[in-house]
């Protein structure tokens, strides 16, 4: 009796402890995201200042104007409106990127955690290398590979693919594509690698030993194995896609490429319908709320089902 | 009245019935009477006018926001300036440090709209800023910047007498003119088929078939636009008609079958090639023979403008913010700027935009190789101001509109 009293008596005292140790992530949360949140919100449920034309935002949760969220809402459910033809194009751009992104990271990552062997290190450093660089300067690297006289023209002429140089920099929703892929892929591959890495050999060999061939063991071991790894891979680059202005800005500058990002940036950066940016800040990370939703339910699902 | 937040009307109804306000009595005080017994519940303010070349604007000088006297020495605390990058000669703030044995530091901002919500919330003191005139108006109203005292600005004189008085700050009250600008087409002479100026309209070049996909305009909500009204013969390019508003929208939507893009890097985008035509500032036009490739001389570059000046026009303006710590010193710097070599300097080795100087005749400037000649016509002249169309300030509801156009053709619908 007295030995399980302080049993139980001891593990509340460590569950206390255990939960202290979240204080500081907690704390940072509040401070560094959900405060500034807050503002975001107060600043597109406000006004502007009658007299600078800045924003006023409306601290009292009561007192929130609502006229920004209905001009947003309307340009988003209007057919053909412009937030909403915006909208779409990043839906699709950031699809097909995060697609292709997935089909270039998994053989990489597959690759490199089952065959790397003693080069594994070097293999990871030398893809993660070159995005030390910030990403502006490879953008920026890209038009000069792009252009007209760049060395993507040179080396596709070179071998015959096309007759003549193409201008890859005239507003191309391939080149955005592009850039969003190769902006972002490697944060694909880590999570990848780390995941397949840890899968236990001996599953594998079961599964060939139960007469599997190798792409039946892929299909039907390591692939489901990995879909929290492809999850994952997936919500890091499509979040910060989702938000993407400046790749469009650099490698296409055309109006039809233009993301959502592009139109928040236009509200904030100038005039004095700072609220109307704001809302549409809010309006995006709520859609992204929504697939993150989606991303842990689908996670633990993935997870049940893997009997974990 | 009560407080627009909580009001039953939408913020933008607001703004258009304060807007209504703006052009009937030409005040702000309907706007701050419907803010009344918010935070500045005693708070009388002067009125904010519209200022258009045609009506200009004296802005008044207030009790409470006084000049400083004459006669003092200057502080000999960090001279902190607040601008656009690349818009001051480096050199030029080493040469002011080591004259007056201080230190220079500069601040650069993105837009100008963001350096002012920074200056408006007092959280930022600078002693020099350079605003536009088009903004001014909001500036002095929200008293954040400080009258001038023109004992210490002897070096006025050196500007044309045109912006020694401008429409927007009749006696120079409050700025000084910093550099002048026009807003013309840049194109490559060795790449296009037709030239602006063979062209009755030349603003048509825009839509010559030739330039599909090397074809940019400004990414500027005002500057592309009133190209696009110009076109159609509109003068009034501050115009806040709808129809007019709606007309230039339909006209920059027209160019994305030329696959039209935007940028503000003008002076690269024409001579590194992505454009054969490209709406340009005349101060681009002149820096861009800096960026040409190898091989490629300035006669590769050609500017076209209005001859007789009737095209978009501009200056921007130097002044001193009210919260500024070292009132003198800056007052000593806007007048260094002024200096007729100082400002040439500033000019001609680094910024490429013009000072009004009365001093500064086109043909010098292409004698001294600062111009090369077939880009004369990016040269300001003084003329050009009596014809040229400003880019005036809007009214709240005025701005709106043009900015959801110029968002809506951003948007590539």
């Amino acid at each position: 009796m007295s030995d399980s009293n302080r049993l139980v008596g001891q593990e509340r005292r460590s569950d206390g402890f255990w939960a202290c140790l979240a204080l500081p992530g907690v704390g940072w949360l509040a401070l560094f995201f959900l405060l500034p949140f807050y503002v975001i919100l107060c600043v597109a449920f406000g006004t502007v200042d009658p007299i600078f034309q800045t924003p006023s935002p409306e601290w009292n949760p009561l007192a929130w104007n609502t006229a920004a969220f209905e001009f947003v809402f309307e340009g988003l459910f209007t057919s053909g409106a412009a937030f909403q033809t915006v909208f779409v194009r990043t839906l699709a751009y950031v699809a097909i990127a995060t697609a292709l992104a997935l089909l270039i990271a998994y053989p990489v990552a597959y690759y490199v955690a089952r065959y790397g062997g003693r080069w594994k290190g070097l293999l990871l450093v030398g893809l993660i290398a070159p995005f030390f660089i910030s990403y502006l300067m490879r953008m920026l690297a890209w038009i000069n590979l792009l252009q007209d006289d760049g060395w993507v023209n040179d080396v596709l002429v070179w071998v015959g693919i096309l007759d003549a140089p193409r201008n890859w920099l005239d507003g191309r929703a391939s080149s955005v594509i592009l850039g969003l892929v190769y902006g972002y892929v490697p944060f694909m591959i880590l999570p990848l690698y780390a995941f397949l890495d840890r899968i236990d050999k001996s599953l594998l060999e079961a599964a060939r030993d139960l007469g599997a061939s190798p792409f039946q063991a892929f299909r039907m071991v390591t692939l489901p194995l990995s879909m929290p790894a492809i999850l994952a891979g997936i919500v890091i680059i499509a979040l910060p896609m989702f938000g993407d202005y400046y790749t469009p800005d650099l490698l296409s500058q055309s109006p039809s490429t233009s993301m959502i990002g592009n139109q928040i940036v236009l509200y904030i950066q100038g005039g004095q319908q700072i609220p109307v940016g704001a809302a549409l800040v809010v309006v995006l990370m709520l859609f992204l709320s929504v697939l993150m939703g989606y991303y842990l339910y689908a996670t633990a699902r993935a997870q049940r089902r893997l009997g974990r | 009245m009560s407080h627009p937040r909580e009001s039953r009307y939408g913020r933008r109804e607001f703004l258009g019935r304060s807007a209504a306000g703006v052009v009937g009595l030409s005040s702000l005080s309907t706007i701050l009477a419907a803010c009344g017994g918010a935070d500045n519940g005693n708070f009388k303010p002067p009125e904010l006018m519209l200022a258009r070349p045609d009506s200009p604007v004296t802005w008044p000088l207030l009790d409470d926001n006084p000049m400083i006297a004459s006669g003092l020495e200057p502080e000999s605390g960090t001279l902190r300036i607040y601008n656009w990058n690349g818009y001051l000669w480096p050199r030029i703030k080493k040469d002011f440090a080591k004259e007056y044995g201080v230190k220079v530091e500069e601040t650069f901002f993105t837009t100008l709209d963001e350096a002012i919500s920074k200056i408006a919330s007092g959280a930022v003191e600078f002693d020099v800023f350079f605003p536009t005139p088009d903004r001014l108006g909001r500036l002095v109203v929200g008293k954040t910047l400080q009258p001038l005292n023109h004992d210490y600005l002897p070096n006025l004189a050196n500007v044309w007498p045109s912006v020694q008085d401008p429409w927007y700050d009749k006696e120079s009250r409050y700025t000084v003119p910093y550099v002048t600008w026009t807003t013309g087409i840049g194109y490559r002479t060795d790449k296009v088929s037709t030239t602006p100026d063979s062209l009755s309209n030349p603003y048509e070049i825009y839509w010559d078939e030739a330039n599909r996909g090397k074809l940019y305009l400004l990414d500027d909500g005002r500057d592309a636009p009133a190209h696009m009204l110009l076109k159609n013969g509109v003068e009034d390019i501050n115009t806040e008609d709808i129809e007019q508003i709606a007309l230039a929208k339909d006209e920059l939507k027209s160019l994305y079958d030329l696959n039209v893009k935007v940028s503000t890097d003008d002076y690269t985008n024409l001579p590194e090639g992505r454009a054969w035509v490209h709406q340009m500032w005349s101060g681009s036009a002149i820096s861009a023979q800096w960026y040409l490739p190898e091989g490629t001389g300035a006669d590769a570059l050609g500017f076209w403008f209005p001859q007789d000046g009737a095209g978009t026009i501009g200056n921007d303006n130097i002044a001193i913010p009210r919260n500024a710590k070292n009132p003198v010193l800056a007052h000593h710097f806007l007048n260094y700027l002024l200096d007729s070599k100082h400002g040439y300097d500033n000019f001609s080795n680094y910024v490429g935009y013009q000072p009004p100087f009365t001093r500064l005749d086109p043909d010098r400037l292409i004698a001294d190789g600062i111009v090369p000649a077939n880009l004369r016509t990016a040269i300001v002249r003084e003329s050009d101001f009596d014809k040229g169309y400003f880019l005036t300030e809007l009214t709240p509801a005025g701005q709106t509109e043009w900015q959801n156009a110029w968002a809506e053709f951003k948007a590539g619908v």
